[in-house]
Order: structure tokens, then C-alpha cells, then sequence
């Protein structure tokens, strides 16, 4: 895997270096007392390390090398040979020439060659003398200018990261607020400035975003042990195949998607797929084939678990929802699959183990959907019966900027995150009807309701919404079409005012607990803007409609 | 249940090497040492099933690890990893209770072999 070559040769380098600045560290100290025995051991086991990695890696020069210092190391601290003379010469010649040939490694170079030094190292061993060639004085600025190497790797806290993201955050909102105020003020000079700030501060932020994205790799290479457990447990046939790991993503959302994408996994291999005989009686091949894929789709991360088991029982899960309660039974009937399917992220939905058995697919699922909400994220799902279910994560790939469409009502700005919009429409009246109070348009052969913001942001109470009359549609009516959970919903705005990238910062005390807003941004004018939580949104739309 | 091992490595990317190919068959790796004090903590704490053990560790031999390991936990199965060139001490340690030893570099197949017949073997006093 490409991947993990790549993960061991980063390893071997920075441990080669780490090793080669220790050596150096010794050999000094043994110069001034040949009697160190601390840190001829120490030189004695670093030089075999660094012997078996570098064979490991198949730098077999660098590896004989090190293997023959190794052995004149033994020699001296058995006290066959003594550290002096011309032998400290050579030794000093064969870690500079370590130090080289680790140095042309990191850089994808062809190895110095080192026959003479090898030569040299071996007459010692024999207990010969060394053939020192004649050297110029070393050039004394040459020396001093000789380089110090150091890891090409740090390794960071992540809350540092954390951090610097946050500071970036600020200096964008300060940064459009000053654009905008040097378009206001009109003066060439600082709109020039403000311009170089704005492409400045516009690297700085995808620097800093960059330095947090990890290979999805990290988390996905941990699941061929998760399969194999499972499925032996399960005593069941699984084929894993893994794509996509070097897809890059912010280490903190990967973080956050690792339990969701382990009980993905998990419901996967014990629900989805079919036992051995199960599989022999439907005709399929008895090994079950599991996917876990990553791709990038414009500016999201799509993560995919994709099994060809038994597929979604989607009467069984609509039978399951009319018992719960959760929709009539007349309801239910017009739903399609999708919106049927939409019911197993119904929280404790799952708990029902008979839905668990009839279905295969259902256990706390919507824990999964909370972390994805909790990222702005979507769930999307696939499903054929008898052939399989993909589950696919959409996730954003930084969680420092989304981009955002602003609206506007009664003359508030708010944004709502691209991650959940469809579309926008501008309906003329004959294009509305009204059904069963609630207004309702058809796009892409859907029938999507519709509802003023206005009345979800506004409108006091937990009573429902005021039944809606055609009196309601007076002239053209702006909507903006939002997703969520394979739920449409269009929400009637005053107007549109434009799409931008925003920096979304979390709503503090006490306002953190109005979960209709996800977080609030600056506008460049100023203009403080409330980010709309699309999620929380619809579940206030069911909850009250009419 | 999966056979639990712990690794004993003085270096970094030996560990991740032999660990990455001990859990892609399927073991579990319990912990990974670095010295022969950790060892012998870890060796306590976890009971593994299997160590495997570098011959040349950092603040003791690996030798004196082995002793104590055949004391503290003589039910785990040891396992030497060395490279080539000391012999000496790869053969004092099978005298001392280690089942096997790998050679470093080592293939895939060669340490899952000798591991999954150290773990066969049920009795290492035997094999010495």
C-alpha cells in the first residue's frame, strides 16, 4: 500500500537523523574520554539499529555501513581495539558518510559511494592499519559553515493548531471588514493595501488549514482489524477493500466521524451482510465484499461504507414507523423509500430489535447522524433489497470555512450553509398550491413544502404554524430549497443577497442553547449574521407544521 | 480469542513495522516497549500471549530482559529479534527460554511463520 511505504520511510528518516545527531553527540564525548563505556554502548546500538532499518528499507549500503562501524564498535568496548590514533579518524569519516548517505535518502539521491571508507573499516576489524589519504587542512569557514541537520518533521498539539485556526478566523472577519471600509472610503491607497491584505490573509488561512488535514488513511487502515473481529465473531465471510486513503481531510472531523464510522462498519458486517448459508441460498457469492472509500466531490469529503448484503427491508422499516408513531398510516404510504429510510436515523428508532432483525440495519444509527450534524454534514444512503447498502458521509474538508448562501428577512442578513441547499427558485404564484394548509410547489417531481423563515424564526410558541391560504402568495415568492436527512423544504426568503465563505464562530453563553442557529459570522460591512442550522430548522418545521 | 503480543523495539519504526504486521493477521499487539524497564512493566500489566524482543536495548541487555521476563511471566513465549551479527547472543538466549528468533530484515511471511508456531508450541521448555 502506498500509503503505508510512504508512513515508513517518514519514520526511518526522521529516526535515521535522530540516530545520526546522537552519534555525533557521542563520538564527541569519546574523544575526550575513550573510556566512556555509556556511550560506546549507546554508538554500539544505535549503529545496529541503524544497520536493521536501513535494510528494512533496502539502503543496503547504508546498512553495510553501519553494520561494519557496529562491529568495530563491539571491538572497542570489548576492549580489542582502542579508541585512538587513526582509527578515530575513520570512524569519524563513517558517520559523516552515515550522515550523507541519510541526508541523499531524504532527497531521493543516489548513495555516495563508500568503498574506500569500507575498506578502511574493514583493515580495522582485522586489526590492520587504515590507508588515510592525504586531506588538505580542512578550510576552517568551510567548517564552521557546516551544516546542522534537523528533522524535516515536528510533531504538534493539536489544540496549537486549534489555535492558530481560531486567531485566522478573527483576522478574516477584521480583514473584510477593512475591504469594506476602504470601497467605502474610496481611497486608492488602502483599497491597494487592503487588497494585499486580503490575499495575504487568504494564504495564511489555507496554510493553516492545510497543516491540519490528515490522509483519511489514518483512520481507515484501523479498520481491516475492526472487519476481521466482527465478522469472526459473527462467524461470517468478509472481503474488506479500502480506496481512497490519501484523501486529505481535518484531522479534528476525522476525529469526530471515528465512532459513527466504526458503528457504520460494525452495523455493516453484522446486519448488512448475510451469513455464509444465507448468502449460498440467495446465489451469491458466500464471501461478503465490504468498501470503505474516501473521495473528494467539489469541496466535500465523501467517505463511503458500502456492503452488498441484504439490503434495506423498506417496508418493514415504514411498518416499524407507523407503530412507533412516528407518521400515520396514510402518511407513510406516500412516502418514498428515501424518506422511509430517513426514519432508521430517528433517535432510538433503532432500539426496536425486530425492525433490527426484519431490516438488518437500524442499531443507534442516529448517533451517527448527530455527529454528522454536529459538523455540518451529510448521511446519504443507497439501498437495494438483496443487493447491498452504501452509506456515504459527506463532510467538509476544513471546519474553518464553509460557504454560505446570505439571505435576507425582514432585513436581517442569514447565511445558510451551501453543504445543505439545493437549490434556489423564484416561484410565481401559479407554481404554489396549498395542501392541507401547508404551501407546497413540485421540483425535480418532488412535492416540497414551503415556509417562511419569517414564521420559523419569528413566530412564538410551540403551537403549529398558521394554516396557509392561496391570500398567503401575493407576487413572486423567493425559496431557497434545503436538504436534510433526504427531506426537502423550501424556505421562503425576502430576497437573496449572495453566496460567500464564511468563518463560523460558536454562539456563546447564553445563546448557545437556541439551536435553530449554528453560530454566527461578521459580514464585511460589520453586520453581525446568524448561521441558520438547516437540521434544526426541519425538525421545527415537522414539529409545527400544521 | 486473538493471541495478544507485546513488541519490545528500541526503535520506532521496527515497532510500527512489526506491529502493522502482527495486526494485519489478526493478533493483538498489547504494547509496544522501547526499553527493558517498559518491558518488564508492560509484560506485568498486559500478560501477553507472545514478546517479541530486540536483542539490544537502550538501558540493559536484551538478555537481562529475557531472564527476568522468564521470571516474571513464564507463561508468555518469547521470541528474539535481531539482526545479523550477534549470533552470540541469539544463542544464549535460546539457552535461556526463548522459543525462536527472527532475523532482521525480516519478511512478512518469515515473522508470522515463527510467531504462529512459537504460539503452538505449548511448552517453551521444551524447544530450548
Amino acid at each position: 500500500m502506498k500509503t503505508r511505504d510512504q508512513e515508513y520511510r517518514e519514520l526511518f528518516m526522521a529516526e535515521a537523523l535522530e540516530y545520526y545527531d546522537s552519534m555525533s553527540r557521542h563520538l564527541s564525548e569519546l574523544e575526550r574520554n575513550p573510556d566512556a563505556g555509556p556511550a560506546l554502548n549507546e554508538l554500539f546500538r544505535l549503529m545496529h539499529n541503524l544497520k536493521a532499518n536501513a535494510r528494512a528499507m533496502g539502503f543496503n549500503d547504508l546498512g553495510e555501513v553501519a553494520h561494519h562501524l557496529e562491529t568495530l564498535f563491539g571491538l572497542i568496548r570489548d576492549q580489542e581495539r582502542a579508541f585512538s590514533g587513526p582509527l578515530i579518524k575513520v570512524v569519524f569519516a563513517g558517520v559523516d558518510a552515515l550522515g550523507n548517505m541519510i541526508r541523499a535518502v531524504g532527497a531521493n539521491q543516489p548513495l555516495p559511494d563508500a568503498t574506500a571508507l569500507l575498506e578502511n573499516l574493514d583493515r580495522l576489524v582485522r586489526g590492520e592499519a587504515p590507508v588515510l589519504e592525504e586531506v588538505d587542512a580542512p578550510d576552517s569557514e568551510e567548517e564552521a559553515n557546516k551544516k546542522m541537520e534537523l528533522s524535516d518533521l515536528v510533531y504538534i498539539q493539536v489544540k496549537k493548531l486549534d489555535n492558530l485556526l481560531n486567531l485566522v478566523g478573527e483576522l478574516v472577519i477584521d480583514r473584510d471588514r477593512i475591504m469594506t471600509l476602504a470601497q467605502e472610503l474610496d481611497n486608492p491607497a488602502l483599497l491597494a493595501t487592503a487588497q494585499h491584505l486580503f490575499r495575504i490573509s487568504d494564504d495564511l488561512q489555507y496554510s493553516v488549514m492545510d497543516a491540519r488535514l490528515v490522509g483519511v488513511g489514518v483512520l481507515l487502515n484501523k479498520f481491516p482489524r475492526v472487519v476481521r473481529d466482527v465478522a469472526s465473531a459473527e462467524d461470517k465471510e468478509v472481503e474488506l477493500t479500502l480506496s481512497g486513503q490519501d484523501v486529505q481531510i481535518d484531522r479534528n472531523i476525522l476525529q469526530i466521524i471515528t465512532d459513527a464510522l466504526l458503528h457504520l462498519v460494525r452495523n455493516a458486517v453484522s446486519h448488512g451482510l448475510e451469513t455464509t448459508a444465507q448468502r449460498q441460498q440467495a446465489g451469491k457469492p458466500t464471501v461478503g465484499q465490504l468498501t470503505l472509500s474516501a473521495l473528494t466531490e467539489r469541496d466535500d469529503v465523501l467517505i463511503q461504507v458500502r456492503d452488498d448484503g441484504r439490503g434495506i427491508d423498506t417496508e418493514a422499516v415504514r411498518r416499524k414507523a407507523v407503530e412507533r408513531g412516528l407518521v400515520s398510516a396514510g402518511a407513510a404510504a406516500q412516502l418514498d423509500e428515501k424518506a422511509v429510510w430517513a426514519f432508521l436515523f430517528e433517535p432510538g428508532f433503532s432500539m426496536a430489535q425486530k425492525v433490527t432483525d426484519i431490516s438488518g440495519r437500524g442499531v443507534g444509527l442516529d448517533v451517527v447522524k448527530l455527529a454528522l450534524d454536529s459538523l455540518g454534514g451529510q448521511l446519504r444512503v443507497e439501498s437495494e433489497l438483496g443487493a447491498g447498502t452504501t452509506f456515504t458521509l459527506v463532510l467538509p474538508t476544513s471546519i474553518a470555512v464553509k460557504g454560505a448562501l446570505l439571505v435576507e428577512v425582514e432585513e436581517r442578513p442569514y447565511a445558510v450553509p451551501l453543504l445543505h441547499t439545493d437549490t434556489v427558485l423564484s416561484l410565481h404564484p401559479g407554481q404554489i398550491s396549498v395542501v392541507g394548509g401547508v404551501l407546497v410547489t413540485h421540483f425535480q417531481e418532488q412535492s416540497v413544502p414551503l415556509v417562511p423563515l419569517r414564521q420559523l424564526l419569528y413566530d412564538e410558541g410551540d403551537g403549529p404554524l398558521p394554516l396557509a391560504t392561496r391570500a398567503d402568495i401575493v407576487g413572486p415568492q423567493q425559496v431557497l430549497v434545503v436538504n436534510y436527512n433526504n427531506r426537502r423544504l423550501g424556505l421562503v426568503v425576502d430576497r437573496f443577497i449572495r453566496q460567500q465563505n464564511i468563518v463560523i464562530k460558536p454562539l456563546s453563553k447564553p445563546l448557545d442553547t437556541i439551536d435553530l442557529f449554528g453560530g454566527v459570522t461578521l459580514l464585511g460591512s460589520g453586520q453581525v449574521c446568524l448561521v441558520l442550522d438547516v437540521p434544526a430548522l426541519t425538525r421545527l418545521f415537522l414539529n409545527k407544521r400544521p | 480469542m486473538n493471541k495478544r503480543i507485546l513488541i519490545v523495539d528500541d526503535s520506532f519504526y521496527m515497532r510500527t513495522m512489526l506491529k502493522n504486521m502482527l495486526t494485519d493477521a489478526g493478533y493483538e499487539v498489547v504494547g509496544e516497549a522501547a526499553n527493558g524497564a517498559q518491558a518488564l512493566e508492560m509484560a506485568t500489566s498486559t500478560e501477553p500471549d507472545l514478546i517479541t524482543l530486540d536483542v539490544i536495548l537502550p538501558d540493559n541487555t536484551g538478555l537481562d530482559v529475557l531472564k527476568s521476563l522468564r521470571q516474571l511471566q513464564p507463561s508468555a513465549k518469547v521470541v528474539m529479534c535481531s539482526a545479523v551479527g550477534q549470533e552470540v547472543i541469539v544463542t544464549e538466549a535460546i539457552e535461556n527460554g526463548a522459543l525462536a528468533y527472527i532475523v532482521k530484515p525480516f519478511s512478512e511471511e518469515k515473522v508470522l511463520e515463527i510467531v504462529g508456531a512459537a504460539l503452538q508450541n505449548n511448552s517453551p521448555e521444551q524447544a530450548a
